[in-house]
């Protein structure tokens, strides 16, 4: 494959269908740390993140042939990459008691919201314990709305696509982004007023 | 805080969108007056900036990425110096 740093994913896809091993070998380098990060924030477990990312590519390796080109590549890998974590996360037991952000309430902003956060002291995130209570507050909010955060926000992935990896409407993925948003927010409210994280 | 049905529909969707985006931008014109909406979509901003920030300092490690090559049966390109950088 000559001229593969050259070559446009809708090529590389369409070579490694045809079992080129080194057309594999670079979409697995393209999506490996987006596919690590989302199994990571999926699952809050670095071992559980590395079995998605094998998961996933395996996948992709034994059915790329199957792929139709219907939807975009990113979009089929990482629906394969969601499904398996799900999976995942629905034969273990949850690490903290997940909340109910079912409530349309949580669609209403508090007629509270009065007080600013401070600025923020965005270096702070470099240290481990910080992240890790980043990390705990994600793990609190249920799948549905975790998954949503986690593509919309993290991965910067559209209303559309991250509706079609979930097979959910647009609305639906908009009215869980919010909660979810409005979730972390009031979470990290509690530590901005408690522990004066930030 | 005003809260009608149509307004609070406008923010669902406002919420649920890219928050730079040219309708959200229109909403929060349009909401400028009322001092406690701002302060909520600092909050939210500033949280998603703050969980943007902290997913880029995990990085994927090489031993996993290795194993990853391994199981798959190909070669790390990457390894060449070829890395697209994705």
């Amino acid at each position: 494959m000559e001229t593969k740093t050259q070559l446009t994913e809708e090529e590389l896809v369409a070579r490694a269908q045809k079992g080129d091993r080194q057309a594999m070998s670079r979409l697995v380098i393209d999506y490996r740390s987006r596919i690590y990060h989302l199994g990571l924030r999926l699952t809050g477990n670095e071992q559980d993140a590395e079995d998605i990312l094998q998961e996933t590519f395996l996948t992709m390796v034994k059915k790329i042939h199957q792929f139709k080109g219907n939807s975009s590549f990113y979009t089929w890998i990482y629906r394969i990459a969601v499904n398996i974590g799900l999976r995942k996360l629905k034969s273990k037991p949850h690490k903290y008691q997940h909340i109910s952000i079912d409530d349309p309430d949580f669609e209403y902003i508090s007629s509270t919201e009065t007080a600013e956060w401070p600025t923020f002291d965005y270096s702070r995130v470099s240290q481990k314990h910080f992240r890790k209570k980043l990390d705990q507050l994600i793990e609190k909010l249920p799948d549905k709305y975790r998954t949503v955060f986690i593509l919309r926000d993290l991965h910067e992935l559209s209303t559309e696509d991250t509706g079609k990896i979930l097979q959910i409407t647009p609305s639906n993925t908009k009215i869980r982004l919010m909660r979810a948003r409005n979730f972390l927010k009031e979470e990290l409210e509690k530590l901005v007023n408690t522990e004066a994280l930030i | 805080m005003k809260n009608s049905s149509k307004l609070h529909k406008q923010i669902c969707e406002y919420l649920g969108c890219d928050l730079d985006s040219e309708p959200c931008k229109q909403i929060q014109d349009y909401l400028t007056e009322c001092p406690g909406y701002k302060v909520y979509v600092d909050k939210i901003k500033k949280t998603v900036s703050l969980y943007k920030i902290a997913d880029k300092y995990d990085d994927i490690p090489e031993d996993v990425c290795n194993k990853l090559f391994v199981s798959l049966n190909i070669d790390n390109m990457s390894r060449s110096g070829k890395e697209s950088g994705k």
